[in-house]
C-alpha cells in the first residue's frame, strides 16, 4: 500500500468514526445504556453502607459482602469510631455494627451489622479483568449527604490499573490498586467501586489530593476486590492482619527486576536466590519492574506461601517462599493525624441527624457480648468462633479417645515421590515410627533418629524425611483433644496450600519457640497438613495428611507426604497400623 | 501515524464490524457507522505519551507530560518551569529513558518543541498533528498525561474522561506570569489542572487528537483552577515552523515596555546585587557580585548563581528578574530559585 492510499483509507474509517455520534441509533443505544445504568445502581445500592461512629460524627461508608451482616471498609474510616458502630442501609434504616479485624497497611477494615439474616450482599467481580478504560461507578456517601443514606453515585472511567501508591508519612500502602477519574471526596472512603456490570470491583480509599484540599482532583484509587478478598477470611478471625516482605529486596534495572540484597536467614536463601540473580514471576505473575514485584507482594497476607521464579548464570530456579511479618503489629496502630478521619459533614448540611443519636446510649448486651479485646487481635470474640468452627469437629471426633500415656508405634514404607528434577531417583525407605509423649523416634533403614517433645532441634531429624519427629510430637499434642496442648492457639484465615493446591483453613498453635501452622477443610474433620517452625533461619517440617484411619482407638493418617530439601521434593510415605503400647 | 497506529486503527475497524455483526440484531445498520470504543482510543494513544522528568522547586512539580508528534522523537509540551530550567529527561511508554534537547519555543503559544535524543535510526509512534480535529461543544473527551507522577517507568499513563464544555479565549494568571495564548482554547470538565498533566494528550471520543493539556493556572478574575487544552489545529503549524528551524518570538514584545524595574543601580546599593553586564536583549541572569553583609548576601546568593524563577515565575533574562522584583513590597520574603553547578536551590531573599 503507498502512503497516500493508507492515507485516505485511515481518513474512510474516521469519518464513520465521526458520523457515528450523530445516528439515530447510537441515541437509542444511548437511552438503554442509561436504562440499564439506573436498573443495576438500583440493584447494587442496597450493599453500600454508610459507616458512621456511634454518636453519628465522622464517618464513611462500606460495602457488605455477606446475608449475616459482614461489611468491609477502610480501616482509616472505622479506627475513628472504636470497637461499635452505626451504619446506614439506603433502606433508611439504621443498624448497629461491631467491629471484627483489620488490616492497617491494606487500609481494610471487616465490621459485621447485626439485626437481619438477610442482608443484601455486593457480588465481587475480577478485578484482574479491569481494563483501563473501562466505565466504573462509586457508590458511598460523601460529605454524609444522604441523611436517608441513600448512597450517592459517582461516574468515572479506570485510569490506570496496578498502580502502586507508597506509603506516604503513614503505613497505609495501596499496592496494585486501580486509578479511576469518579469523584471520590470525603465520605467516600471505604464505599464500593463497581463495574458497569454492577460487579463489586474495589474499595474507594485514597486520591491524589492536591492544591484544592481534600476533594475530588481526578485521580482516586480503589484497593482491588482481589486483594480485599485473598484477606477477607484473615479479617473474620478477628485479627490484626499483617502484610509480608520476602527478607530479599529488588531494583528495577532496565525492564527486569534484580535482586539487590538476600538476607541469609531466609528461606529464599536457602533456596538459592542470591543478589543480582533476575526475578522472572513472583505468585504466578510476571514482572518486569520493582513496583510489578510490591504489586505482587502487597495484596497477599503475612504467612501466605508464594512460588517464585528466577534466573541467574545457571540457570532459572523455582521454589516457594513464606512471606515473613511486615509490622507484626500488636493494637492497631494510630493514623498521622493527617489520615485521620474528619468530620466529613458538608458544611451546608443541616445538623438534624447528629441530634438523634447523640446522647452515648448504653451499648445492649447481645452486642457488647460481640467483643473481647485481647493483645494481638482486633476483636478475639470472632477469633473464638473460627477456633470452634475448625477445633469442634476434631474434638468430637476424638471425643474421649485422646490418648496421653501411650506409646503409639507405626511402621513406614515411601510410597513413590514427586520431583521437579527427573535425574533424581526415587526414594525407597522403611522404617518403624514410635511417638510418645515426650518423645519420637525412628529407625530408618536400620538407623535409628531421636527427637524431644519439648525441645525438638531440627539437626536431630532424618535427613531424608526432616521434620517427620518433630510434626508428629505436634500431631500427637493436636490429636490428644486437649485445649492446653499449646501454649496458644488461633484461627489465622485461609489460604491456598502449596503443594495442595487447595484452599484451607489455618490454625496456629505456639508452644515453645516452635509455630504449627494446621490446614483444615470442610471435607474432614482432622487436618490435611501442617506446617512447622522451629525458628528464623532453619527451614520448616512440611507434613501432608491423607487416609486418615483407626486402630486400637488411635486415629492416624495412612498417607504421610515431605516436602524437602532445597527442590521441595514431595515424599509419600505409607503408615501401617497403629500398635499401641501401655 | 506509524504504520502500527493505521494497522491498529485498521484491526479495530475490522474487530467492530466483526463483533457488532455477530451480536446486535441491528448489525448491518451498525456495521456502517462503527465507534471505536474507549478500550480502543486508549490503547491507541497511550504508547504517543512522554513522561517527563527535570527540575522542580517548592510549588512547581519536577514532572510534567509531552507528546510525540514526529518518527524521529520530536515531542510537543507546554512551555513551563520544566523545559525553562533544562536537564529534562523523557520516558517512553516502553519505559526508556530519553535525554532531551530544546528544539525551539514559542511564548505566544505557550509551547515547546523537544526532541529525544535517540539512536540515529529509532523510531517511534506519534500524533500526526495532520488529523487534529476541532471537535463540537459537547463532545467526549480523553486526557492523557503523567498526572501526579501515578505511573512509573513503563506504566501506562493515566487516562480521564470529560466533555468539550466551551472554546473561549482564557484570562488566566500563574503567580505574575499571564496566559499569552490570545486565541480561543477548548475549556474542559475533566479535572486536568493537576500536577505534571500540562503537555499530555485531549482526544475526541472517536479517538482524534484534540489539544495540548495545560498548566496549572487559574482564570484572572474568578480565581479557580482552568481546565483547559490548547487546540492542536492551532499548534501545527508552529509546531512545523519549529521543526524547519524557524524562530518564533520568545515573548510578546509589548510584555517588556512600561513595565516598573528595580534599576541596576538600585540592585547594587539596596540589594548589594550586581548581576553581569545586560549586554543583549535576553541575557541570562548570572550574578555577577555579592557584597558580604547586604541581603543577597545573607540570603546565600554567590557570583556565578543564575536566577531561574522568582516565586512561580520563570526567569529568561536580567530584564526579567528586574521586573519581577520590582512587584513586592518592602519587608517581603521572596524566594528564589537558583541554579548553581547544575544543581537547583531556593533561598529567600528580603525585600529592602
Amino acid at each position: 500500500m503507498n502512503r497516500r492510499s493508507q492515507h485516505s483509507s485511515l481518513l474512510l474509517f474516521l469519518s464513520f468514526w465521526l458520523t457515528a455520534s450523530s445516528d439515530v441509533h447510537a441515541q437509542q443505544t444511548l437511552v438503554q445504556r442509561e436504562s440499564a445504568r439506573v436498573e443495576t445502581i438500583g440493584r447494587i445500592s442496597p450493599g453500600v453502607v454508610c459507616v458512621m461512629a456511634p454518636n453519628g460524627e465522622g464517618g464513611g461508608s462500606g460495602v457488605l459482602i455477606s446475608a449475616d451482616g459482614f461489611a468491609i471498609s477502610n480501616f482509616h474510616v472505622t479506627s475513628g469510631s472504636g470497637s461499635f458502630m452505626k451504619c446506614g442501609l439506603d433502606n433508611g434504616k439504621l443498624y448497629d455494627a461491631v467491629i471484627v479485624g483489620i488490616d492497617p497497611t491494606g487500609d481494610v477494615a471487616l465490621i459485621q451489622l447485626q439485626g437481619r439474616t438477610d442482608f443484601v450482599a455486593a457480588q465481587p467481580g475480577d478485578s484482574d479483568q479491569v481494563r483501563v478504560g473501562d466505565e466504573v461507578m462509586a457508590l458511598g456517601n460523601p460529605f454524609l449527604l444522604a441523611s436517608d443514606f441513600t448512597p450517592t453515585v459517582t461516574y468515572g472511567i479506570v485510569s490506570g490499573v496496578r498502580r502502586y501508591q507508597y506509603p506516604a508519612n503513614t503505613f497505609l500502602e495501596y499496592t496494585d490498586c486501580i486509578q479511576i477519574d469518579a469523584s471520590i471526596n470525603p465520605g467516600n472512603s471505604g464505599g464500593p467501586l463497581f463495574d458497569i456490570q454492577g460487579r463489586w470491583i474495589g474499595i474507594n480509599g485514597r486520591a491524589s489530593f492536591e492544591k484544592r484540599g481534600r476533594v475530588n482532583s481526578g485521580a482516586a484509587y480503589a484497593i482491588s476486590v482481589n486483594q480485599v478478598q485473598l484477606f477477607i477470611e484473615h479479617l473474620k478471625c478477628g485479627l490484626i492482619v499483617d502484610h509480608g516482605v520476602p527478607e530479599f529486596t529488588v531494583e528495577t534495572v532496565e525492564g527486569e527486576v534484580v535482586v539487590s540484597q538476600v538476607s541469609e536467614l531466609s528461606e529464599a536463601w536457602r533456596r538459592g536466590l542470591r543478589s543480582r540473580a533476575k526475578i522472572v514471576s513472583f505468585a504466578g505473575r510476571l514482572v518486569s519492574s520493582a513496583n510489578d514485584f510490591q504489586n505482587v507482594l502487597g495484596i497477599y497476607p503475612e504467612g501466605t506461601r508464594l512460588p517464585l521464579t528466577w534466573r541467574d548464570k545457571e540457570g532459572v530456579h523455582s521454589a516457594t517462599i513464606r512471606l515473613r511479618p511486615l509490622h507484626d503489629f500488636q493494637k492497631a496502630p494510630e493514623l498521622p493525624e493527617e489520615r485521620k478521619p474528619k468530620d466529613e459533614k458538608h458544611p451546608e448540611a443541616p445538623g438534624d441527624e447528629k441530634q438523634k443519636f447523640e446522647a452515648p446510649e448504653e451499648l445492649p448486651k447481645e452486642l457488647t457480648r460481640l467483643f473481647v479485646e485481647r493483645d494481638g487481635f482486633c476483636n478475639y470474640h470472632f477469633n473464638e468462633v473460627q477456633q470452634s468452627k475448625l477445633l469442634d469437629p476434631l474434638r468430637a471426633r476424638i471425643g474421649t479417645k485422646g490418648d496421653l500415656k501411650n506409646v503409639w508405634q507405626i511402621s513406614l514404607a515411601s510410597s513413590g515421590s514427586k520431583t521437579t528434577d527427573s535425574k533424581t531417583p526415587p526414594i525407597s525407605l522403611t522404617g518403624e515410627l514410635t511417638i510418645g509423649p515426650t518423645a519420637a523416634g525412628l529407625k530408618l533403614d536400620g538407623v535409628p533418629y531421636l527427637q524431644n517433645a519439648e525441645n525438638p532441634v531440627a539437626a536431630e531429624e532424618p535427613v531424608q524425611l526432616p521434620g517427620l519427629l518433630t510434626a508428629v510430637l505436634q500431631l500427637r499434642k493436636l490429636l490428644s483433644g486437649e485445649k492446653t496442648a499449646f501454649n496458644e492457639q488461633l484461627a489465622m484465615g485461609q489460604t491456598l496450600h502449596l503443594p495442595l493446591q487447595k484452599s484451607v483453613d489455618i490454625l496456629v498453635t505456639r508452644e515453645g519457640a516452635r509455630t504449627s501452622r494446621w490446614y483444615f477443610t470442610s471435607e474432614s474433620p482432622f487436618p490435611v497438613g501442617v506446617d512447622v517452625e522451629y525458628g528464623q533461619g532453619i527451614d520448616e517440617a512440611r507434613l501432608i495428611f491423607e487416609n486418615w484411619q483407626e486402630s486400637e482407638n488411635v486415629v492416624f493418617p495412612g498417607r504421610i507426604g515431605i516436602v524437602a530439601g532445597v527442590q521441595e521434593q514431595l515424599i509419600w510415605l505409607t503408615t501401617g497400623d497403629v500398635k499401641v503400647k501401655q | 501515524m506509524t504504520a502500527v497506529l493505521r494497522r491498529k486503527i485498521a484491526i479495530f475497524q475490522i474487530l467492530v464490524g466483526v463483533i457488532v455483526v455477530l451480536a446486535s440484531p441491528t448489525a448491518t445498520l451498525m456495521a456502517q457507522t462503527p465507534s471505536p470504543t474507549h478500550l480502543e482510543v486508549v490503547a491507541l494513544w497511550q504508547p504517543v505519551i512522554v513522561k517527563l522528568f527535570g527540575a522542580g522547586e517548592g510549588s512547581l512539580d519536577s514532572y510534567g507530560t509531552g507528546i510525540l508528534v514526529s518518527k524521529e522523537g520530536h515531542v510537543l509540551t507546554v512551555w513551563n518551569h520544566l523545559v525553562s530550567t533544562g536537564f529534562l529527561t523523557a520516558v517512553t511508554a516502553d519505559g526508556k529513558r530519553f535525554p532531551v534537547d530544546t528544539i525551539g519555543t514559542s511564548a505566544e503559544h505557550d509551547a515547546a518543541l523537544l526532541k529525544l535524543k535517540t539512536e540515529p535510526d529509532e523510531t517511534f509512534p506519534y500524533v500526526d498533528l495532520a488529523q487534529a480535529t476541532d471537535p463540537e461543544l459537547g463532545s467526549s473527551v480523553y486526557a492523557f498525561s503523567n498526572m501526579f507522577r501515578v505511573a512509573a517507568g513503563n506504566e501506562p499513563v493515566s487516562v480521564v474522561h470529560g466533555v468539550i464544555a466551551a472554546r473561549v479565549p482564557l484570562e488566566a494568571t500563574q503567580g505574575r506570569w499571564k496566559f499569552p495564548v490570545k486565541s480561543p482554547i477548548w475549556l474542559i470538565d475533566a479535572i486536568t489542572n493537576n500536577s505534571g498533566a500540562a503537555g499530555g494528550l485531549l482526544t475526541d471520543a472517536a479517538g482524534m487528537p484534540v489539544g495540548l493539556i495545560g498548566r496549572e493556572i487559574r482564570h484572572a478574575s474568578s480565581r479557580t483552577w482552568v481546565n483547559y487544552a490548547v487546540p492542536l489545529t492551532m499548534l501545527r503549524p508552529v509546531v512545523e515552523a519549529l521543526m524547519a528551524g524557524r524562530k518564533i518570538d520568545q515573548r510578546p514584545k509589548d510584555a517588556t515596555s512600561d513595565v516598573p524595574m528595580i534599576s541596576d543601580k538600585d540592585l547594587t546599593a539596596k540589594y548589594g546585587l550586581t548581576m553581569v553586564p545586560n549586554v543583549v536583549e535576553r541575557t541570562p541572569a548570572f550574578v555577577d557580585d555579592v557584597a558580604k553583609d547586604s541581603l543577597s548576601g545573607k540570603s546565600g546568593l554567590q557570583r556565578g548563581d543564575l536566577i531561574v524563577l522568582v516565586e512561580d515565575a520563570v526567569i529568561t533574562s536580567i530584564t526579567d528578574f528586574q521586573q519581577q522584583l520590582a512587584a513586592f513590597r518592602t519587608g517581603q520574603r521572596v524566594s528564589l530559585t537558583i541554579n548553581r553547578d547544575d544543581e537547583l536551590k531556593a533561598i529567600e531573599l528580603r525585600i529592602p
